[in-house]
């Protein structure tokens, strides 16, 4: 495989790592650089499904660029084609990392939010309210499905609520 | 016959939110008896805003919050990346069913939630702004 066939794939391969979604996409593009490059789809599928187990596993490990390339020249790739791959590796380890990351386990992960407050008029028992109420909706993820759960708070567990919820957000602050 | 005269007469009240004696005295037919109808208004008195605040925590409503607790975990590795140190944060929410609906034993379920930084900054952006329109409202 010429260094320049081998630059065009390494690129379907990390336009692929980072768009794990666009399954088609790639099985479209790895086609087409077979035809053009008269190799054979199966064989190249192969060739294909062995060097992504190298990112995967050094995405894993968390392995630095350099690591990447002493595998692959290990793994019997000229030193040529493994430093063009550990390049393209650095380059797009950040974005892999947070795909990994985002991909990590989440409990009961809250979606969305929406919310509103009014003033309760009037009821069956108190002819003249004018309390006010702020209502939340949460889209909660469980498993696979979205939930949607109504609360209702008064002003004073608002206000408690939002008190809270900024100490959250300075305590996460100070252990990134 | 005359518990229920009682029971109607303390709804009226709290229904209409009377807070003055005169209000409540007049409520009486005219020949009542006086001293009576000022021990009934007196006892009346006293009790009104508790009758009253009552009557609004039990009012029909969505579910309410009762409880809520937060921890914040790191998250340091995982089947997909051996090393991470990545901060979230558990959010457990007790929440109360409308008591109308329960009698005398409240249902009270726990949410748990867990929200990433990103989503715990939206969250607290729409929190600013809710707190905002209401002191805009307040202010008016």
């Amino acid at each position: 495989v010429s260094s320049q066939q081998f630059s065009e794939l390494t690129e379907v391969l990390f336009r692929f790592l980072t768009e794990p979604k666009e399954v088609e996409r790639f099985l479209t593009q790895l086609s087409d650089f077979a035809t053009m490059n008269k190799i054979s789809l199966g064989p190249l599928k192969n060739i294909v499904k062995s060097i992504l187990l190298v990112p995967n596993g050094a995405l894993k490990r968390n392995l630095s660029s350099e690591q990447v390339r002493a595998d692959f020249i290990a793994l019997g790739l000229s030193e040529e084609k493994a430093s063009y791959f550990a390049e393209q590796w650095k380059v797009n380890s950040p974005t892999l990392t947070r795909l990994a990351v985002g991909q990590t386990l989440m409990i009961n992960q809250l979606i969305d939010m929406e919310w509103k407050f009014g003033v309760t008029a009037g009821s069956s028992e108190l002819e003249k309210v004018g309390s006010i109420f702020l209502q939340l909706k949460l889209v909660v993820k469980k498993g696979t499905q979205l939930e949607n759960v109504y609360v209702e708070l008064t002003l004073p567990q608002f206000y408690s609520f939002l008190h809270e919820m900024e100490r959250v957000k300075t305590s996460l602050e100070s252990f990134s | 016959q005359l518990v229920s005269a009682l029971h109607n007469l303390t709804r009226h009240v709290v229904y209409r939110g009377l807070t003055g004696a005169e209000d409540i005295l007049c409520l009486f037919p005219e020949n009542f008896h006086q001293n009576l109808k000022n021990l009934l208004t007196k006892i009346i008195l006293e009790n009104i805003s508790a009758w009253r605040n009552e009557a609004q925590a039990s009012q029909i409503s969505l579910p309410r919050l009762v409880d809520m607790d937060w921890r914040v975990d790191i998250k340091t590795s995982s089947d997909s990346i051996v090393r991470m140190a990545v901060p979230t944060c558990l959010l457990q929410l007790k929440i109360q069913e409308d008591a109308a609906l329960c009698g005398n034993n409240p249902v009270v379920s726990a949410l748990t939630v867990e929200l990433s930084k990103e989503t715990l900054d939206t969250m607290l952006e729409g929190l600013g702004r809710i707190r905002d329109q209401l002191s805009a409202v307040a202010n008016k």
